[in-house]
């Protein structure tokens, strides 16, 4: 098993004093499905901009692919970045512009500066799209604007762009949380078969404990910035749980008894 | 007596009544620091209409072919600087945003250039380099490019910094360069916005340049000045109508795209 992403020792403090992340280290290996658990304020999303360095971490070092990110800059940065997908809670589309427009965002990182400026893509790069697109469904709303689909359909566009960039790992930070539960399970499925049949790593923020024990190889359950449990889904026992979100069981809201009911 | 009960906060009640006592005050003031009565305006009236009735009626108009010519060198000069000023704009205003700039300490000195000329009128700029450079239609095209850049790469500032940092943040991760990102990502996003206030710097420019041009930058404005300095008044009369007709007609049409790009 190739190690796609090791973290070492990371530590962020913001400089409003907030210390939310404190000596975080763990590997992850090439088509895991780790999702990371933990209360609002636990360094979940913290701890996915770092990987991509969209937040610079205080200390530590975070290596992809065996190269550490932390150290990159410009160029360098924007290389590395290309192996790295990310799918976001609010989809982070261009708006005004089409489905397939969106979607071949992820090929930017590919091109050389003028042809991504100029928006030359190659011909293969769009029918790779197309067929992408064709994949989730959707083929009928290439040239529609991403203004004008439904949030469900967004994040099929977000996770398309991710896909694109043929990445080693994808981030998926809090990807169903405004959705509804049947959009969020057709989404959540979208991401678990994609990672799975790509063979790509996959880090999944979530606040919803049942979908975490459906979906995850491995879970990582964070609290005040410390990993306070990382293991097998079958692992995750209430007093962990308790212990990841501070409180006892009757204070928390997880869906999946409603099932044994 | 009975006390009435009052249904305006207190505290709001105090702010308005010092507020009008100030404007009365300043009022009273100015009028006896400047010995000027504004009421006299109400007084001398009759001078005024007469000029007005009499020097300037019937409006007409002397060498027409002319005339018109010098409007189209105004509108010219206000459409002109107006797009050049917008390609310069569009630039800065690129490294002027905190948020996407590449170099975020850029962004603050350019705020402050841009905010530093934009409150310098273009007519003030146009009495500046006219002394430096003398009179002529070029150099008020020039006082007008740099008001309506520094107006419009604020402008600009503005409506980038108003757009979905979630969106251009979606194009960093994916390993995209500062000018993809600009034309794949903001410049999509903001056309509407920049093409709305393009179109309002054109309205502001048509006007900007019939008064620079009056004290030298040529055009409608010039001869407009060199008839009223001859006591020429009916044909500047008839000038000025035509000025008014032509501004509201910029307006008009302007507004119009501007409903029209903002759908």
């Amino acid at each position: 098993m190739n190690t796609v992403l090791d973290i070492k020792n990371i530590t962020k403090k913001y400089s409003n004093g907030v210390q939310a992340l404190s000596d975080v280290s763990f590997c992850i290996n090439e088509g895991e499905f780790v999702v990371i658990i933990g209360p609002s304020g636990s360094g979940k999303s913290t701890l996915l901009r770092s990987i991509n360095k969209l937040i610079e971490i205080s200390s530590g070092n975070i290596y992809i692919d065996g190269e550490d990110i932390s150290k990159k800059r410009s160029k360098s940065l924007r290389l590395l970045r290309r192996k790295i997908g990310m799918i976001f809670q609010h989809y982070n589309l261009i708006y005004r512009l089409s489905v397939i427009q969106n979607v071949m965002y992820g090929r930017l990182g590919y091109m050389s500066n003028i042809k991504g400026v100029l928006g030359r893509y190659t011909e293969e790069d769009k029918l790779k799209a197309i067929e992408l697109l064709k994949e989730i469904d959707l083929g009928d709303y290439i040239y529609n604007r991403a203004a004008d689909l439904s949030g469900g359909q967004k994040q099929r566009v977000g996770i398309a762009r991710a896909i694109m960039q043929q990445p080693k790992i994808l981030l998926c930070d809090e990807p169903i949380a405004s959705l509804d539960p049947s959009t969020s399970k057709i989404i959540m499925d979208l991401i678990y078969n994609m990672a799975r049949s790509r063979n790509i790593a996959c880090i999944v923020n979530l606040h919803q404990i049942n979908v975490a024990l459906k979906y995850a190889t491995r879970i990582i359950g964070l609290s005040k910035g410390k990993i306070v449990f990382d293991g097998k889904p079958d692992q995750l026992d209430n007093a962990t749980i308790e212990k990841i979100y501070n409180t006892s069981m009757q204070n928390l809201i997880i869906s999946g008894e409603l099932n044994e009911a | 007596m009975k006390h009435k009960r009052s249904i305006i906060n207190k505290k709001e009640k105090k702010v308005y009544t010092y507020f009008l006592v100030v404007v009365a005050v300043l009022f009273i003031g100015s009028t006896i620091f400047s010995k000027y009565n504004p009421f006299e305006i109400l007084l001398e009236q009759g001078e005024f209409w007469r000029f007005l009735t009499v020097d300037f009626f019937p409006p007409t108009l002397q060498n027409s072919l002319n005339i018109f010519e010098s409007i189209l060198i105004t509108i010219e000069m206000a459409i002109g600087a107006t797009f050049i000023s917008g390609i310069l704009a569009l630039f800065f205003a690129m490294f002027g945003s905190e948020y996407i700039s590449p170099v975020p300490k850029l962004s603050k000195v350019i705020r402050a250039i841009a905010t530093f000329l934009r409150n310098i009128p273009a007519l003030v700029w146009a009495f500046i380099l006219f002394s430096a450079l003398g009179i002529g239609t070029g150099v008020g095209f020039v006082a007008l490019v740099i008001s309506t850049f520094a107006f419009m790469t604020r402008a600009f500032i503005e409506v980038i910094d108003d757009i979905s940092h979630d969106a251009i943040e979606g194009l960093s991760v994916v390993g995209s360069t500062f000018w993809q990102r600009v034309f794949q990502g903001v410049i999509p996003s903001c056309m509407q916005d920049f093409l709305a206030w393009f179109l309002y710097c054109i309205e502001v420019n048509i006007r900007a340049s019939t008064i620079v041009g009056m004290v030298g930058g040529g055009g409608v404005g010039l001869v407009l000045f060199s008839y009223l300095k001859s006591f020429k008044y009916q044909t500047a009369a008839g000038i000025i109508l035509i000025i008014a007709a032509t501004i509201i007609l910029v307006d008009l049409l302007t507004g119009y795209l501007r409903k029209k790009v903002l759908l």
